[in-house]
């Protein structure tokens, strides 16, 4: 499953300079998200899928993870800190909310 | 933006299937209310009033096309709606063309490059962004191999996309033997079945990479050494390659077949008492230098 908030707004690149045939880039050694200070992860069999958006209109990005297990949502909201809260599901009509269609 | 312009943001899913006749990873949409939170999730239709659903014109494998649906939204043709590229299981992309306000035309189209169709090897998964800020929107995929692949379009700002084939701009991670033991603390990045999203999450200017993925941590069982969870497993697996022999060999006779088939069911609950196995997912951050 994969899911995307529909507000996302394209970032705008100011330091790339223009537009090469050999474009690349470089990337630092990958950093395994963590949110209260432990590693993000899914329910079983896995399959998580990001998304970063500002869920709850405060302004800052929040890291949301789908994953396939009953089609349900993890929110992880950014505390303004270069750190996130712990996880709690995505809610919708005052209960977690489930996207059918996954098991 | 939002999906049907009402000015509540909205959350969209693909899904693997539903339980109608004929397989397909309908598109749900958690609608954004005003004041915030979220409705429950109901398919997104199309201008006919039915459920989008990925029709392929692959007579060969139209299953794996239509189901594990994976959706991003963007206006992909530059003509002011929000369209919708979607992925899917078999790998390949699909468009369906947006007619403004949550609407979107009933028949999906497949993204091709260089006449060919663009392809993942398995379970693609789209984002839709400059990657490149030469002014035109790319092709970014997470796949089931792992990795994150770009395809450039070529077309500038304000054309038809043009995309070159994909490239890995993150490559596959390491190639794990399954059951292979493999700890949270061994892991360095992403597993397989990469989904990706793409943002500046650091504010500085230069694009970021999320990676989700799938991975099955195999630890020793409460109590055993390493040594004898080793030990253990190699006993256990003479004893399983041997019922697999028996099962696979066809001059087997039945009795034969069956008292290994019910050795096989044994040795795969004995499992347990010297190995714990953890399916799950992490999410991994790339920031670029």
């Amino acid at each position: 499953m994969k899911t995307q908030t529909l507000f996302k707004t394209f970032a705008t690149l100011t330091a790339l300079g223009t537009a090469a045939a050999a474009y690349a880039v470089d990337f630092a050694p990958p950093l395994m998200m963590q949110a209260n200070g432990q590693p993000i992860s899914t329910e079983s069999p896995g399959y998580a899928a990001p998304c970063w958006a500002d869920v709850d209109g405060d302004g800052k990005k929040d890291l949301l993870v789908g994953q396939f297990a009953g089609g349900k949502i993890q929110v992880f909201k950014n505390t303004g800190d270069n750190k996130l809260a712990a996880g709690q599901w995505l809610q919708a009509d005052g209960k977690t909310a489930k996207v059918p269609g996954v098991w | 933006m939002d999906l049907n312009n009402d000015g509540h943001p909205d959350i969209l899913s693909g899904s693997y299937s539903w339980n109608e006749r004929g397989m397909a990873g309908i598109f749900q949409v958690l609608w954004g209310q005003p004041g915030g939170g979220f409705k429950q999730p109901t398919p997104l239709q199309g201008t006919d009033g039915k459920p989008l659903i990925i029709l392929p014109d692959d007579k060969k494998t139209p299953t794996l096309a239509r189901i594990c649906t994976r959706p991003t939204a963007a206006d992909w043709d530059g003509d002011g709606h929000i369209d919708l590229v979607v992925g899917n299981f078999g790998g390949s992309f699909y468009l369906f063309k947006g007619e403004g306000k949550g609407k979107f035309a009933p028949k999906a189209t497949k993204l091709t490059s260089g006449g060919k169709a663009l392809e993942v090897r398995h379970h693609s998964d789209p984002f839709v962004i400059d990657w490149d800020a030469d002014g035109d929107l790319d092709l970014l995929s997470g796949a089931s191999g792992g990795g994150v692949h770009w395809a450039e379009n070529t077309a500038g700002k304000g054309k038809a996309p043009t995309l070159k084939p994909f490239k890995a701009i993150i490559a596959s991670g390491p190639k794990r033997e399954y059951g292979a033991m493999l700890k949270e603390a061994d892991l360095d990045g992403p597993g397989s079945d990469t989904r990706i999203w793409v943002d500046d999450i650091n504010g500085d200017g230069k694009l970021d990479l999320l990676v989700g993925d799938s991975v099955q941590l195999v630890s020793p069982a409460k109590g055993l050494t390493e040594k004898e969870y080793h030990k253990q497993k190699a006993a256990w697996k003479v004893e399983k390659d041997k019922c697999i022999a028996i099962l696979s060999n066809r001059k087997s006779k039945k009795a034969e077949k069956r008292a290994a088939g019910k050795k096989m069911n044994n040795l795969h609950n004995q499992r347990k008492d010297f190995e714990i196995t953890k399916s799950t997912g992490y999410v991994w951050l790339y920031l670029q230098k």
